[in-house]
């Protein structure tokens, strides 16, 4: 199996693409740790040392950015303004009708559609960014360091302007990095770039657990936590492989002296449609109240109530909001993404017809009375998945929530490495060799 | 060219499962809906079960292949970013720190 990937370097053109690929990650992680204008990166070096682990608002955020975040880099703000934007586009499209007539539209009405997310990503940026600086330039980013009051020197309005705009800059070269790789590279670039950033937390968080644990040097903890961590991936596989196939039925049919059709294939629905989206939506939207609160620093009843409750992983009312938000966005996502009407209209178009129910408006009700009922276990799953781990953790440990090892990251980890392996062996079937997956 | 793999049912809940359960009762007005709400979501979590029996779920061989591969892709990937950052991380240091 291992010379699959061998044979997949061997290949011209899909060399060039997962080398292109491995390129764009090199400069994405290069923009991950050289430092923005402005701070003594010497003193938050120090910080981050001295404060590990116990910054638990922005873990999170931190982990999505690969590390970046609290190292103050031009990437600092990763590709969460994008994300953030693309979730607001999206749950707009249902409730605007001018952004609803141009999804329908087609191929140039997406594009348009595009073209505002990223306005709305850099608009997002500069907002995130002047909140960042601001907490690092008051020294509150680091709560707890000694000399945390002196990350940004010179505290002049020019400074702080210039670091706004590099972090601004950063998150769109790294929109523009991400849609290079969509674009030449395999797989898709968001779900790459936020792959390659937890990953790039992951040595770092199993070795604290060694580090941490105390039965045999911590060795117990650290298998421990891997077999956990295997078990969960080989559960995830096993989730995201399930399909309720529906058959479809092709009409036979003569044109000229050749019968085309009269093929029986299905149409495969997962039981977890909507993939790591709900997840990623989730999380992202949950970081909001808290950043609110960090950034306006009132004291108010409303600030402190977010603050008690939503900051950190494991408190049970942000356990219960993010469950909510994820089954929320599961069904919100398959909404837009799979139209039962629509698949009903092209197989009508195509004489295709589900045994047993009539072509047009009933094949498009049993369509959707398929994916009510098969989306519920879905996304229940994706909940569960997302919170055992942060529930266990809470119970046995008390310690960061955010456990960068948490659901949420096996579950994005294992998705976005499923779709791109699957891609990469898609293409090497294109040219008549053995992929993987034999 | 695949196999049909499973049966077909026609989404006509009152008329099929529905019917085994509540023989004895005189026929309703035929319309959903007369049933408590209770009734209804037991009815909605049966038909639940019902699909997911329909599922096609991986078999043994192919969960063990695709586990593995995606274990060993991410593996790949983590090493390689693992491997990129402590380079980049000594460059920095050296020129900025």
């Amino acid at each position: 199996m291992l010379t699959a990937f061998a044979r997949a370097f061997r290949t011209p053109d899909l060399r060039k693409k997962l080398l292109f690929t491995l390129g764009i990650v090199v400069v994405y992680r290069l923009g991950a740790h050289v430092p923005v204008p402005g701070i003594d990166y010497t003193v938050v070096n120090a910080c981050i040392k001295e404060t590990k682990g116990n910054n638990s608002l922005f873990g999170l955020v931190n982990m999505f950015s690969g590390g970046a975040l609290l190292q103050l880099t031009i990437f600092a703000l990763g590709i969460m303004p994008y994300i953030t934007a693309s979730i607001i586009l999206q749950l707009l499209t249902v409730v605007i009708p001018r952004l609803e007539a141009l999804k329908k539209e087609g191929q140039a009405g997406t594009t348009k559609i595009t073209q505002y997310t990223r306005y709305l990503t850099v608009a997002l940026a500069v907002l995130q960014g002047t909140g960042l600086v601001a907490t690092a330039r008051s020294g509150s980013l680091f709560s707890g360091c000694n000399n945390a009051g002196s990350i940004v020197p010179n505290q002049s309005i020019f400074t702080t302007i210039t670091m706004v705009t590099t972090m601004t800059a950063g998150t769109v070269v790294i929109m523009w990095l991400g849609e290079l790789v969509t674009d030449r590279g395999i797989g898709n670039g968001m779900s790459i770039l936020m792959f390659v950033s937890i990953a790039a937390g992951f040595p770092g968080s199993l070795w604290a657990i060694k580090v941490s644990g105390t039965i045999a040097d911590g060795w117990v903890e650290f298998l421990a936590v891997l077999a956990v961590g295997l078990a969960m991936v080989g559960l995830v596989v096993f989730v995201e492989q399930a399909q309720r196939r529906i058959p479809v039925q092709y009409a036979k049919r003569m044109i000229g002296r050749r019968s085309y059709g009269g093929t029986s294939t299905y149409i495969p629905l997962k039981v977890n449609q909507a993939g790591v989206i709900p997840v990623i939506f989730a999380s992202s939207l949950l970081y909001i109240p808290a950043l609110i609160v960090q950034f306006s620093g009132s004291t108010a009843g409303w600030a402190q109530w977010i603050s008690r409750n939503f900051t950190k992983g494991d408190h049970p009312v942000y356990m219960a909001a993010y469950f909510l938000l994820i089954v929320f966005f599961a069904f919100f996502y398959v909404a837009i993404s799979f139209n039962p009407e629509e698949v009903a209209d092209n197989m009508k178009k195509y004489g295709g017809f589900i045994p047993g129910i009539r072509a047009g408006r009933p094949t498009a009700e049993y369509l959707s009375y398929v994916l009510n009922r098969i989306t519920w276990p879905g996304a229940l799953y994706l909940g569960l998945i997302a919170l055992v781990p942060t529930v266990a953790i809470a119970i046995f440990n008390g310690s960061n929530g955010n456990f960068p090892l948490g659901g949420t990251s096996i579950l994005i980890i294992v998705g976005v490495g499923l779709e791109t392996v699957k891609q990469i062996e898609s293409q090497l079937q294109q040219r008549n060799y053995e992929g993987f997956l034999r | 060219m695949t196999e049909i793999t499973d049966s077909i049912e026609v989404p006509e809940p009152d008329a099929t499962q529905d019917d085994k359960d509540t023989e004895r009762k005189p026929r309703r007005g035929g319309k959903r809906g007369k049933k408590g709400p209770l009734g209804r979501l037991a009815l909605f979590y049966r038909q639940i079960i019902a699909e997911l029996r329909k599922v096609v779920w991986p078999n043994r061989n192919d969960l063990t292949t695709y586990t593995t591969v995606v274990i060993v892709f991410v593996v790949v990937v983590i090493g390689f970013v693992a491997v990129v950052d402590w380079g980049f991380g000594k460059l920095i240091s050296a020129v900025f720190g």
